[in-house]
Order: structure tokens, then sequence, then C-alpha cells
């Protein structure tokens, strides 16, 4: 993994409270890593306090949202040549000490997507309400229904890709619901992809865009982008 | 006033409008051409309107006033649809050129400060 270069993408939106802190915590795990954090158009000091980090920071002119966000990361790993790039999300959710256990199936290039899962580790010890649950089960069949892929978290942003990923992605990636749907879009890419268990923390602050009220409209609108996804064609390179 | 007189009426003080608007910029030319030509149409079917009458009898419709409506509405759910189309297109650009511009400005900044190290 020593010679890989490896960029961990840190989509970000008003995360002035945790950023900081989740790059201190990259650093300490990773030191030979290169961060890049994607400011989606925040209203707050996020791109100043990670400048101030000393990573690089891309500022995005208004909010695109989390695919539009991790989306930029890509671009910019495809355009830096790195062989490697991970989504780590910059509300402090991600445990930095499962990093190198997610890259290393994708650098030993036995997969070209690894997902970090919340569901498959021994110890599981993530809480999340019951409908949330509920909601992460069911897409996680669908998806395994649609896909060839066996999946467990499907709204789990905390993955790793390899340059093949970068590519597709960096010009073909959803913005409604990028977590689910990537899934979908890397099946129709033929892509392999596989989970590694991780542990994740409770959101530090700020609030998460899937609402508990709101979690069943999510779910129908969700299933529908993945349905509709699921018949798409490949995008035609530029 | 008769319907007819207030169709031919109505038709050309559209196409007008519009004409105003390509004045003062408001339209360009791609967009206006079919706003003319739905005007010019008005005027011509109010004038004839003996084909209309004919056209609506032929599809079975009992009264023409009727066909009009149907025609109009089908008309503008194909409208809306195309206008959606190209505001997801126009949003789907703006995306990528937000993203454009934000990987060049770190990338700007990047060289400036390389070039002031440099002196």
């Amino acid at each position: 993994m020593a010679n890989k270069k490896v960029l961990i993408i840190v989509p970000a939106y008003n995360e002035g409270a945790n950023i900081q802190r989740t790059i201190q915590d990259l650093r300490s795990v990773t030191p030979e890593f290169d961060i890049l954090v994607v400011d989606d158009g925040s209203a707050d000091d996020t791109a100043l306090k990670a400048r101030a980090a000393g990573v690089v920071v891309t500022q995005l002119p208004f909010n695109l949202g989390i695919g539009g966000a991790v989306q930029t990361g890509f671009q910019y790993a495809q355009t830096h040549g790195y062989d490697i790039a991970v989504q780590f999300d910059g509300d402090g959710q991600h445990e930095a000490g499962y990093l190198n256990a997610l890259i290393a199936p994708v650098a030993e290039g036995k997969m070209d997507i690894a997902v970090g899962s919340r569901f498959i580790h021994p110890d599981n010890t993530y809480k999340s309400s019951f409908v949330r649950r509920i909601g992460i089960h069911f897409f996680a069949h669908l998806i395994s229904f649609l896909t060839q892929y066996q999946i467990t978290d499907p709204t789990s942003g905390f993955r790793a890709f390899n340059r093949r990923v970068i590519a597709v992605f960096a010009e073909d990636y959803p913005s409604d619901f990028p977590e689910p749907e990537s899934i979908v879009i890397a099946s129709r890419y033929g892509l392999r992809l596989a989970e590694v268990p991780v542990e994740m923390r409770k959101r530090q602050g700020g609030v998460s865009s899937i609402r508990y009220f709101n979690t069943l409209y999510y779910m129908v609108k969700v299933t529908f982008a993945i349905l509709l996804n699921m018949i798409k064609r490949k995008k035609e390179r530029n | 006033m008769s319907t007819q007189t207030l169709s031919v009426v109505l038709s050309l003080l559209m196409g007008m409008f519009v004409i105003e608007l390509v004045r003062r910029e408001k339209l360009t030319f791609k967009y206006a051409a079919g706003w003319l030509l739905l005007s010019g149409a008005g005027v011509v079917l109010a004038i004839f309107h003996e084909w209309l009458d004919n056209l609506s009898a032929f599809l079975g419709f009992a009264l023409t006033s009727n066909f009009i409506f149907f025609t109009m509405l089908c008309g503008f759910v194909f409208l809306s649809l195309s206008l959606t189309i190209f505001l997801c297109q126009q949003n789907s650009r703006n995306d990528r050129i937000a993203q454009k511009l934000g990987l060049l400005e770190e990338e700007l900044a990047l060289l400036k400060s390389e070039l002031k190290k440099k002196g």
C-alpha cells in the first residue's frame, strides 16, 4: 500500500464545528495520505478552518449536495493521478482507525470499491433509530436483489475506490441519493464491490440530512430513484 | 366584436408582444420562434375556422371548442415537460460549472502561492 497514491475526500457542509477534529483524526492515523476537503457552499467557516489545518480545500460556489461534492473529489483525484480515493465524511461519523482496513482490498487489487459496513462488524455497537434501521435493511435487500452484490449497509458513505472507479464516478455520479444509487451505477459498469466491517460514531454535531419524520417519504423517493437508475444506460465519456 | 375578430386580435397581440420581448433582448430568436409560429397559426385558423371545424369533426369532437381546449391542454402538458427537461439540463450544467470553478480556484491559489515563493 506504501507505493499507492491515496486521496481522502472529505465532503463538508457547515461542518466548522467538526472539520478540524476530523482532519486531526485522519492525520494521526494516516499521515502519508493527502486530504482534500470539498466545502459544499458552507455558510460557516468550514473552508477557513480546514485551510488552517493545512489541507487542500476546494470551495464550491453554492451547495450541490453530497453527491456533487464527492464527485468534485473524484474529478480532483482523476486530474492529479491518484491510485485510490477514499470518501470520509466531514461530520465526524467515520473512524479513521478503519481506513487501512477499508483501503486494503482495493490496494491489493481484490476489489474496485470497498464499502465500510456498520452491520457486519463482529461487535456491532452502532445504534440508530428503529425506523432508520428498517430503512437501511430495506435498501440493503432491495439493492442486493437488484445487483450482484451482497449489501448490508447501502447508506454508508465510508468507501474506498480505485482508479477505474475514480474515472467512472468523475463522469457519472448520482446527485439525489448518491450512496445507494452509486452501488447501482457500480453494478452497471461491472465494478467489483465488497463490504468491509467498520464501526461508526453517532454524529458529533450538525443535523443529518435524513430527518426522522421524513423517513417514509425518503424511503419511497430512494426506492424510485434506485429503480429508475437500474434502467439507465452507461454515460458516454466526453 | 365577434369571437373570430377577438381571436385574430389576441393572436396578433401575442405575436407583437413576443417581437417586443426579442427587441428588448428578453427572449432570443431561438425561443421566440415557436411562439411566433403559434401566433401566426392563431391568426390563420381564426380567419379560416372551417379548417378547424372539419378537423375537429373528423377526429370525433362534438364541438370545435372542445377540440381547441383539448389540443391546448395537451400542448401545455408537453410544454411543461420539455421545460422540466430543459431545467434539469441547465441544473446539471450548473453543477458541472460549479465543480470546475471550485477545482480551478484551488489550482489558481496553488499556482499563485508557488509564484510568490519563487519571487
